[in-house]
């Protein structure tokens, strides 16, 4: 049904968006690219629930990595070492993050201030000196191999093509249940703490459960992106998951925007392609290091945060409006209802 | 049958200021209140701790039988209170609709999941609140920005707007903090009509109000506050001839030009 005066999801938008994931592929001229793209999807999960815990619930977390690595550590250590199914671990690699984040969230009381940020920073030292140290379980710092794929029906999802659309299937996935989230009454209180936390603890929105509640399912996200990348690669290692990679989320989703679920997609899409483009250069230039990679992050967030505070999705999408609204007009003219007061999605 | 609210001896103290002081009073359902009283006397203080933004220091308040002085804000909300800001505390990114429907958050109560995967209920519920929201915006009557960021409305459309979201939470107490603070004269006078209508819904009116004109035409009973103390209490008539309550407004020389407009 159409209603006026609230946002609604734009199906249009996730079908266009469904399309370019589709052909994207037919694009990409080598492995290694679909490889990029595959791992663009895995990012995708992780910042679209980070975005949703920064842009809706006003909490920063500094160990997204670590609940990736949870995911995909529990989901290595269960198939390979105790040889389930990954599609059961699928579900440990969930709820364990789950877990983990309501632990300590709880232990906090209320998420207030900067206390979930270092809460989860502690956090994610503490789980990346485990992958290291606890070899029994681990095999430590050198990795862990022998990590069996994905199975369905008699298929095998290898790297390559099939994976990349297993993982863009999860990402899509991802990304509906996160825009539902919004739309939806839950999607409203949280938006409404952001602009008077007192005006809506006053229409009786328990602050402190929505909170809480977001960042358990950004641990989940967290958890699903962790077990695809355990099942597309034949081993892990700890490297993976440490704070260079938490930052690294935290980049995408504050370059690309935290108040829609399509900034954290267009930041965590942007950030692959300009890691792509650097290692490309870096085989050719020879100053061009991994390290150079992690200054441009740096000077990315830094540029970011004092010019585009939003984000680049919001500053687009601003700019495209005028444009879209004018096209729409042309098509069904004297329709007025399609105006809406946020470029939020 | 208890009142519907009863303040005992509340007091609140912020470092050395002492907002409201012994303050003692208590009304039964289905009457407007009014609560004045100059500059800083302490009016918003009281209504903050009815609402439970914050406690007192001393004292308690009681609610439909109910201790309520101690809970969480968004713990009483679903008891029956509800109330509007002085200084607008509305969802500024948010349209006037989306605006009211928070007001609605309480009255429905899927959770996340069911939200992230639309199951029915969800999806009932959010037809009703979406029906029910647009009653309030017809009842206060802004039908035509209901689909506008409620950021970019003037002033008067505003107090409407909390009033609307006020009122969609089913309220059996409104509290109303200066809701005609900066409105002119026939906003003032078409928010008055709708205090009355709004009282004609059965819903008990506590309104702080610096307009004399409009406190004295909605208020069945009227009580005092001056520098946190509880100076009077009566019917509009006996407030007004009160000689500590004129004293009160005398003294302060800003209040005594407001007082008389
Ligand atoms: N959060 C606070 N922190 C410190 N002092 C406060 C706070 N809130 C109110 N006060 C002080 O308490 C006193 C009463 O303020 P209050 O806002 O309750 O008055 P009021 O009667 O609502 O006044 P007005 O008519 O100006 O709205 C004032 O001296 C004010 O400065
Ligand atoms: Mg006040």
């Amino acid at each position: 049904m159409k209603r006026k005066g609230i946002q609604q999801m734009s199906w249009k938008g996730i079908a266009a968006f469904t399309v370019l994931i589709l052909i994207l592929p037919f694009l990409l001229s080598t492995s290694l690219m679909i490889t990029k793209a595959t791992f663009a999807g895995i990012y995708t999960i992780v910042a679209v629930g980070l975005g949703l815990l920064m842009g809706f619930a006003g909490q920063i977390s500094l160990g997204q990595a670590a609940f990736y690595g949870v995911g995909a550590y529990s989901t290595a250590i269960l198939t390979a070492t105790f040889g389930l199914s990954p599609w059961l671990s699928l579900l440990i690699a969930i709820a364990a993050p789950a877990l983990i984040a309501y632990i300590l969230g709880h232990t906090m009381a209320r998420l207030h201030g900067y206390y979930l940020a270092m809460a989860t920073l502690a956090f994610g030292i503490v789980i990346h000196v485990l992958l290291v140290e606890w070899k029994g379980f681990t095999k430590g710092a050198s990795g862990f191999y022998g990590i069996p794929k994905i199975e369905f029906f008699g298929f095998t999802f290898t790297q390559g093509i099939s994976y990349y659309y297993l993982v863009w299937a999860f990402a899509l996935l991802v990304i509906v249940l996160s825009l539902n989230i919004i739309h939806s009454r839950i999607g409203r209180a949280l938006r409404s703490i952001h602009d008077s936390e007192v005006a809506s603890s006053s229409m009786g929105v328990d602050t402190g459960r929505y909170k809480m509640q977001v960042f358990i399912i950004s641990a989940m996200f967290a958890g699903i992106a962790g077990w695809l990348f355990a099942h597309m690669s034949y081993s892990i290692s700890p490297g993976s998951f440490g704070l260079d990679g938490s930052i690294l989320f935290l980049t995408m989703v504050v370059l690309g925007g935290s108040t829609s679920v399509w900034g954290a997609v267009f930041g965590a899409l942007l950030i692959t392609a300009i890691s792509s483009f650097v290692q490309a250069l870096g085989s050719k230039i020879s100053f061009i290091t991994s390290d150079f990679e992690h200054v441009l992050y740096g000077l990315i967030l830094m540029l970011v945060v004092i010019f585009l505070p939003q984000g680049l999705f919001p500053a687009i999408a601003a700019k495209l409006k005028p444009l879209l609204e004018y096209a729409g007009r042309k098509k069904k003219a004297g329709n007025i209802t399609a105006v809406k007061g946020d470029q939020r999605a | 049958m208890p009142d519907l609210l009863e303040v005992k001896n509340v007091t609140r103290k912020f470092g050395g200021v002492v907002a409201n002081k012994g303050v003692s009073f208590s009304f039964e359902s289905g009457k407007v209140i009014g609560l004045i009283g100059p500059n800083g006397a302490g009016k918003s203080t009281l209504f903050n701790m009815v609402s439970a933004i914050f406690p007192p220091t001393e004292g308690e308040i009681w609610f439909a039988g109910k201790r309520i002085d101690r809970l969480p804000a968004f713990k009483v909300s679903p008891l029956g209170i509800a109330r509007t800001f002085q200084n607008l505390q509305v969802f500024k990114r948010m349209t006037v609709l989306e605006n009211v429907m928070v007001g609605l958050h309480t009255s429905t109560s899927s959770g996340i999941l069911s939200a992230a995967f639309k199951l029915p209920k969800a999806k009932k519920e959010e037809e009703t609140i979406y029906q029910q929201a647009w009653e309030e915006i017809e009842f206060v009557g802004l039908e035509d920005v209901a689909a506008v960021e409620a950021g970019s409305l003037p002033l008067g459309k505003l107090r409407l707007l909390e009033l609307a979201r006020a009122l969609a939470t089913k309220p059996q107490l409104l509290l109303l903090d200066e809701i005609a603070a900066g409105l002119n004269h026939q906003e003032t006078a078409e928010m008055s009509d709708l205090i009355f209508k709004v009282r004609d819904r059965g819903v008990s009116i506590f309104v702080v109000e610096h307009d004399m004109d409009l406190v004295m035409r909605v208020s069945d009973r009227i009580i005092v506050l001056d520098q946190g103390e509880k100076i009077a209490e009566g019917t509009p008539n006996e407030v007004q001839n009160d000689p500590r309550v004129i004293e009160a407004y005398l003294g302060n020389d800003e209040e005594k030009e407001e007082a008389t407009v």
